[in-house]
């Protein structure tokens, strides 16, 4: 069973966790336009090497963020998602109220 | 008459005061105590064990290793065991395997004579005219395929497995593995020693010492290992994989531990190899390890008069270690010219009167008379390579010890990650890259011979410590020590073929050659479609082979050919050994028992067990209709305790939900309950429950059974990104909850409520409050899934049963009865509501769905709410409506029967139930939009292709004002 | 009678010959360039030369002949979708299969095993009610099967009353079927070569060169070809050979794991698979059971097999089959599954001119892969996208259009 060290909880077996996805900066949806917006529900990096994911830690239900290597399964780091998500989000409507300008 | 065991200390590790009685095809055999299957046949000169594969060639023991597929026969509900490991036990039976008539007179030898009519992957070039014949082949081929028969009435104990935590696991208990455990264990290391053997010693056990006076005996080190208390041993124990971050599985009888080290040495040893020749596979004819193994281990002779033919002076080793034991040894084949300076092993061998021909192969093996076991050796003299076919002799002999060469074991290793890589000088392989937490020791490593494989494991336990920080520095590298062990070219072709290179799959010099023919070159295209190295003993003894003749072949170097990819498992495991006992979730509410007692039929909801309804199985559906009836005239309860809950609290708590959700919740009333429909980023609807606004900074929102826990997620990680001030709890098991509905919800309620004014002025529909129930703490919603006045009672889990017990009572006097899940649906359809998931699909946006009012557009910023706006760009394909059919005489559509239009599918029902409350069926069915107006008409298919028309109605079907849920509405 | 064997009995020489093309140097341009030589490149290679004469084209391929994951997938051969759109492709895809060993004179071992699915709750029958509706409406034989009729079906099953997960009804698939999977792409292959179409094996794309948002040529480790169109069909690589066509795509690349036991005499005849448990298996005419079950939970680009999964699936197994307890574990693998958003292919044009796609087929590839040829190659040859595959179109996506087949796919997603 492959070890995934948790930032709160410590080396854990990777059994305890579930993957969330790559990590992606935050958008204001209403100023994209509809291509760019589709391709953010849908489309995804997929890369082969090193990437950036979301990783929860089921029992403690802890969300952090995983820097591994897609091709050799190599975690590198694992830390706090606070380290990227720094401060309050707050979304404004776009100026015209129409999405796609 | 068969030979008797040679005197001790020959026999190591039988008990010759105990004899064992067991059966094999029928016929009763006796051995010793320590004895496996097939030492204990040898001993009574039963030498045929199988039928091969394809042609069904007698087939005998071949490593004595467990490391062949010569050897699998079949016990009682365990096929395909290998003879050579289990050991015999009192009236054992045993059974031969893939035979017609008897193993020694098989029928379908005859496939033999067809050989030449089979070429490499015959199947693929014919059987296959006219069209569709195949089909009847194939139950031909199957009935012929397979090898031993699985005992389908086999009711299996579950195996047991348990974890281990070691600094340094040590797989293989040979000179080079106790060495290095040795060190590990000095160094005050948890040490855990792996061997696959009843015993330790791994070669030390049956190879001549050779009188080396490096190291310590077998006996000196086999005792050490007691003297060290952090030092385990496990024995009879195979290591079956290696997996990511040093996990790997430890099979031992019926045993699994899951081993986790820091650090792992491989001290797994090496594969001797076969020499290829015409025949090479008749019994009698065995690997020269065998042959040692077969006299050192259990006192067995190999036979009355052998030849050993090799490459190398393990051949010789071989042949003086069988001679000093007393085994006639009439003759050594070495495929070398006699060297200029001579060896003292020459002299050695002749002068123990083993006549030695150099610079001789062998032409083929004869058969004995009834074909079953080797009687003679065709040998002559090498040009170029080839045998002098002109120049044969013919030697006698009823076995032979081939000393072929060496594969060092690597398939742990290599699923660790290493690479095979190849040495043409050394014609050996050799492995590198390994992770830099595991080391290789011993032959393994390319070091060979008493004291170098020690000091390798010395080296190797170096290595380790100072990987784990217990030693400042690593072992000093040893030299490889395996020159000469491999000679280049042990084949010999023979122009009728049944040179075998592959055993298991019947494969011989040609068929690999004419699969390059014919363009599989690639060493995978190769083992695919020629099957080489695909049989149970996964190449261990072709690779190499193969390897070479593959190279050749195509002009290229062993090197770049490589072999096919080690994978686990390393060596058979039965399913019964990871399947361990079957862990599967199982979840009961806090009121189970009170189900199981009133005589429900519980129905699983994901984990969960739940009471469809209450009743002998035989009356479901009356049982169900009257549960719907005592909902709307008089009062039922149930357990939605499986309903999620999460706790949402702080400052944002508001913003919070207006943001995950598509309504709005920051303005929602202190007390009121709003329906909360979650929808995902693709504008999908995901999930639904009711947000209770508690406090302006607390509010308790509810989710669907199966979808609480990934909301809950969900939720945290959008908050992960937001930051806001807000705290999330699931809270789903700390709290039981029982809805209370039907007219006299509220008198039932009343009589134990507490704290809490119940009258509907003070308590509206879709309110909420907090109070007790006869000291039971609760909150209270009203909400109307059901259509009928009601009450969502939750309380801390551990008042489950109490909670259930008080509310039954106080209802006693108006007649309350549980009604279970499918009454509940009932009640819900009659009302039209919908179920996510059910009425949902993994397409369904609110829209379709006609819950437009669900969405509040005034917020800046909701989950979806994009893809909403991108998806009112465009007309709906479909929408939910309600349908009903008047006549109960029609057959009542089922969920997801078609709704058709002429031939075309234009949507299908999703929930459908004849409704005894509305005397009419009554549906919910995706339509085009055209359709789903109240009066247009639909047809749809139910079951025998019969068609019913409906008509579409406004919905909800019963009590559309809802007077009923809201009284006072 | 197999008549064609005697020939390699009665002539001393054998008479077989290169099925491929012998290693030759790449030329400098070729019409079409297919980027993958698993069952779909060779597929489409094999029809653009039978049925459309387009013969100048280069196959390559990083690995060796079929290696990706045509070598590892499970084999299986159905058409029980859920959506009309997959129904009537996985259809017309099963029916080629019928007639593929005599299409291309190469026995890919087709038996028609049918496949039964079971349904171990009622949000399961009512799933599997749908798709037995829609494929009976569009000609494709299923049926919802009661438990009497599977134990006559699968009589070793376990339909004991007290088993964690009782079997509640079945999903039968008359048409369901397997093959011998390394022989599909052999035998596509070897049509092609025989036909003129160059197999390149080892030879890995490296980079796409574009011109006025038209595709111009490859860029290989053994050379620079030019040509006039590429067709990636690179199943477990379609996002990293995208990109180098800057194309972006909604795909997630998740191992699938697989393992098979040792042979045995038969007892298994259909293929029988439970999602609920998540697995599902079939006795192959070696006598092997292949078993295989849901994706990796997360992404990877590397087919190691873990021991997690063995468990699983081993536990699977026994739930369904109690008594192959007793059967041997002889291997286990993985291939790289492209999963899509809805569980449907990206099939037809890319944002590159003449660069055209056949991808994101998850678990769904093997089925599909004569009517991808046949289709892929007809849109190759004529530029426009035949009306069975539009509905695949990556531009769906920028539509919020799935073809949404959740539920009819083995990976539990």
């Amino acid at each position: 069973m492959k070890l995934l060290r948790c930032p709160l909880n410590g080396l854990r077996n990777i059994s305890e966790f579930l993957y969330g996805g790559e990590v992606h900066p935050l958008t204001d949806p209403s100023h994209q336009d509809s291509r760019a917006w589709a391709e953010q529900v849908f489309f995804d990096d997929n890369a082969a090497g090193v990437v950036l994911e979301w990783w929860c830690h089921r029992p403690t239900s802890f969300w952090f963020i995983a820097e591994r290597d897609t091709l050799t399964d190599q975690v590198l780091r694992t830390f706090a998602s606070s380290e990227i998500y720094v401060e309050r989000v707050t979304f404004t409507r776009a100026v015209s109220g129409d999405p796609h300008a | 008459m068969p030979e008797p065991r040679l005197p001790e200390p020959y026999g190591l590790w039988v008990d010759r005061t105990q004899t064992v009685t067991f059966t094999f095809e029928g016929q009763s055999y006796s051995g010793l105590r320590g004895d496996t299957i097939a030492t204990a046949l040898a001993a009574n000169d039963q030498w045929l064990l199988s039928r091969s594969f394809k042609y069904h060639r007698p087939r005998g023991l071949l490593t004595l290793a467990g490391q062949d597929a010569n050897t699998l026969v079949q016990l009682s509900s365990d096929p395909n065991a290998l003879a050579d490991r289990v050991l015999i036990t009192e009236g054992l039976v045993v059974q031969a395997q893939n035979f017609s008539g008897t193993l020694k007179r098989d029928r379908n030898a005859i496939l033999g004579w067809l050989a030449p009519f089979l070429p490499v992957a015959f199947y693929y070039k014919a059987f296959f005219r006219p069209r569709g014949i195949w089909q009847l082949w194939a139950r031909f081929f199957r009935k012929r395929a397979g090898l031993g028969v699985i005992d389908q009435g086999f009711k299996p104990k579950r195996f047991t497995q348990s974890h281990r935590h070691c600094d340094i696991l040590v797989i293989g208990g040979g000179p080079a593995g106790l060495a290095a455990s040795f060190e590990a264990a000095e160094a005050g290391a948890d040490v855990l020693l792996v061997d696959e053997n009843v015993a330790l010693g791994g070669s030390l056990n049956y190879a001549d010492a050779a009188g080396s006076a490096d190291g310590l005996t077998r006996a000196a080190l086999i005792e050490r290992v007691e003297q060290f208390e952090n030092l385990e041993t496990l024995t009879g124990a195979i290591c079956n994989g290696w997996y990511a971050d040093n996990w790997i599985p430890v099979v031992q009888g019926e045993h699994l531990f899951k081993v986790r080290a820091r650090q792992v040495i491989f001290a797994t040893g090496s594969l001797e190899q076969p020499v290829v020749f015409r025949n090479n596979d008749l019994p009698g004819i065995m690997m020269s390890s065998a042959a040692m193994r077969l006299v050192r281990l259990y006192g067995v002779q190999p036979g009355r008069q052998g030849v050993v033919v090799c490459g190398s002076w393990e051949g010789y080793r071989a042949a003086l270690m069988l001679a000093r034991a007393g085994v006639s040894v009439s003759g050594l084949i070495d495929f070398r010219a006699r060297p200029d300076d001579g060896h003292a092993l020459i002299d050695q061998v002749q002068s123990a009167g083993i006549p030695i021909w150099f610079e001789h192969g062998v032409d083929q093996a004869i058969a004995s008379v009834d074909q079953n076991h080797v009687a003679g050796l065709d040998v002559g003299p090498l040009q170029a390579g080839q045998v002098a076919r002109d120049r044969v002799t013919r030697l006698t002999c009823d076995f032979v010890a081939m000393a072929g060469g060496y594969v060092p074991t690597y398939q742990l290793a290599c699923q660790a990650g290493g690479r095979l890589l190849y040495d043409d000088a050394l014609a050996a392989f050799s492995i590198a890259g390994l992770p830099d937490d595991c080391w290789l020791a011993g032959s393994v490593n390319g070091v060979w011979h008493e004291g170098p494989t020690q000091a390798d494991g010395i080296r190797a336990g170096k290595d380790a410590l100072q990987a784990l920080g217990l030693m400042a520095e690593g072992g000093e590298p040893v030299p490889e020590t395996g020159e000469g062990l491999n000679y280049v070219w042990p084949i010999f072709a023979h122009a009728s073929g049944k040179e075998f290179v592959d055993f298991d799959e019947d494969l011989q010099i040609n068929d690999i050659l004419n699969a390059t023919r014919e363009g599989y070159e690639h060493i995978q295209l190769v083992k695919r479609y020629s099957t080489a190295g695909m049989g149970p003993s996964q190449g261990r003894h072709s690779a190499l082979t193969v390897a070479r003749l593959v190279a050749d072949a195509t002009g290229k170097t062993v090197a770049e050919t490589g072999v096919t990819t080690a994978r686990p498992p390393f060596a058979a495991e039965q399913l019964a050994h990871t399947a361990g006992r079957g862990f599967f979730l199982t979840r009961h509410t806090a009121m189970h028992h009170r189900h199981i007692e009133l005589g429900a039929q519980m129905m699983q909801a994901g984990a969960w067990f739940r009471p469809a309804f209450y009743g002998p199985a035989v009356e479901k559906n009356a049982r169900i209709q009257a549960e719907i009836n005592q909902v709307r005239r008089g009062v039922g309860m149930i357990d939605v305790s499986t309903l999620g809950g999460i706790e949402v609290r702080g400052t944002d708590a508001g913003e919070f939900l207006n943001r995950v959700y598509t309504g709005g919740f920051k303005k929602q009333p202190v007390g009121k309950a709003r329906y909360a429909l979650l929808i995902n980023e693709a504008g999908v609807v995901v999930d639904d429950g009711v947000a209770c606004r508690l406090h302006e900074t607390h509010f308790y929102v509810t989710a669907t059974t199966g979808g609480v826990d990934s909301v809950y997620r969900n939720m945290l990680k959008w908050n992960a990104q937001w930051r806001l001030k807000v705290d999330i709890a699931n809270v789903t098991s700390a709290y039981c909850a029982i809805n209370i509905a039907g007219p006299k919800a509220r008198a039932v309620l009343a009589r134990v409520a507490e704290n809490v004014d119940l009258s509907a002025e003070a308590f509206p529909y879709m309110g909420v409050r907090t109070a007790t129930l006869a000291g039971v703490p609760v909150r209270l919603i009203r909400v109307g899934f059901v259509g009928e006045l009601g009450f969502e009672i939750h309380a801390p889990q551990q008042y489950g049963e109490a909670l259930w017990d008080l509310l039954m009572a106080a209802g006693e006097a108006s007649g309350i009865q549980p009604f279970g899940v499918e009454a509940q649906r009932g009640l819900r359809l009659e009302k039209a509501h919908i179920i996510v998931g059910q009425d949902t699909d993994a397409m369904s946006n609110p829209f379709e769905i006609q819950m437009d009012w669900a969405l509040s557009r005034k917020k800046p910023y909701f989950v979806g709410h994009r893809t909403l706006q991108e998806l009112e760009q465009r007309p709906l394909t479909r929408v939910l409506a309600g349908f009903m059919i008047k006549d109960l005489n029609r057959p009542q559509p089922l969920e997801s029967h078609l709704v058709l239009d002429g031939n075309q599918m234009i949507g299908r029902v999703t929930s459908c139930m004849t409704s005894q409350t509305l005397n009419a069926i009554i549906g919910l069915a995706y339509v085009p939009v055209a359709l789903a107006k109240p009066g247009c008409r639909i047809t749809i298919k139910v079951d025998g292709g019969h068609h019913v028309t409906a008509e579409i109605v406004p919905t909800p079907f019963y009590d559309p004002e809802s007077h009923r849920q809201d009284p006072e509405s | 009678m197999p008549f064609g064997l005697l020939k390699y009995g009665l002539r001393k020489q054998h008479p077989g010959q290169h099925h491929f093309t012998p290693t030759k140097p790449l030329k400098s341009h070729y019409d079409v360039v297919i980027i993958g030589a698993g069952g779909h490149g060779c597929s489409i290679a094999y029809y653009l030369a039978k049925h459309h004469g387009i013969t100048d084209i280069a196959l390559i391929d990083k690995a060796y002949l079929g290696g990706g994951n045509t070598a590892r997938n499970t084999a299986v051969i159905r058409s029980n979708y859920l959506t009309e759109s997959g129904v009537n492709f996985y259809r017309d895809s099963v029916a080629l299969y019928q007639g593929l060993s005599n299409e291309f004179g190469y026995n890919i071992m087709m038996e028609n095993r049918g496949q039964l699915t079971l349904a171990h709750s009622d949000a399961a029958i009512r799933s599997f009610r749908w798709r037995a509706e829609v494929n009976q409406h569009l000609g494709v034989r299923s049926e919802l099967v009661d438990r009497q009729t599977i134990q006559e079906l699968v009589p070793n099953l376990n339909l004991a009353d007290d088993a964690r997960f009782p079997v509640l009804a079945g999903l039968w698939h008359a048409d369901g079927a397997t093959a011998r999977h390394d022989a599909v792409v052999w035998g596509y292959a070897r049509g092609a070569c025989q036909r003129g179409v160059e197999l390149h094996q080892l030879t890995e794309a490296q980079g796409i060169e574009i011109e006025a948002g038209r595709v111009v040529g490859v860029r290989t480790n053994r050379g620079k070809i030019a040509c006039g169109a590429v067709v990636q069909a690179v199943a477990g690589a379609s996002s990293v050979v995208g990109k180098l066509a800057g194309i972006k795509l909604p795909i997630h690349s998740f191992p699938l794991q697989a393992m098979v036991t040792q042979p045995y005499k038969p007892v298994l005849t259909p293929h029988v698979s439970s999602p609920h448990v998540h697995v599902y298996i079939h006795q192959t005419s070696r006598g092997e059971f292949v078993i295989g079950g849901g994706s990796d939970p997360y992404p990877l680009y590397h087919t190691r097999a873990t021991l997690d999964q063995r468990e699983i699936l081993s536990a699977a197994t026994l739930e369904l089959f109690p008594f192959l307890a007793q059967a041997k574990l002889l291997r286990q693998w993985a291939g790289t599954t492209d999963m899509t958003p809805d569980y449907s292919p990206i099939m037809g044009l890319s944002p590159v001119e003449n660069y055209y796609l056949d991808a994101g087929w998850g678990t769904w590839g093997f089925k599909a892969t004569p009517i991808s040829g046949q289709t892929m190659a007809e849109l190759v040859a004529t530029g426009k996208v035949p009306a069975l595959i539009q509905p695949f179109e990556l531009e769906r996506f920028y539509r919020f259009q799935q073809v949404n087949e959740a539920g009819a796919t083995a990976a539990s997603h």
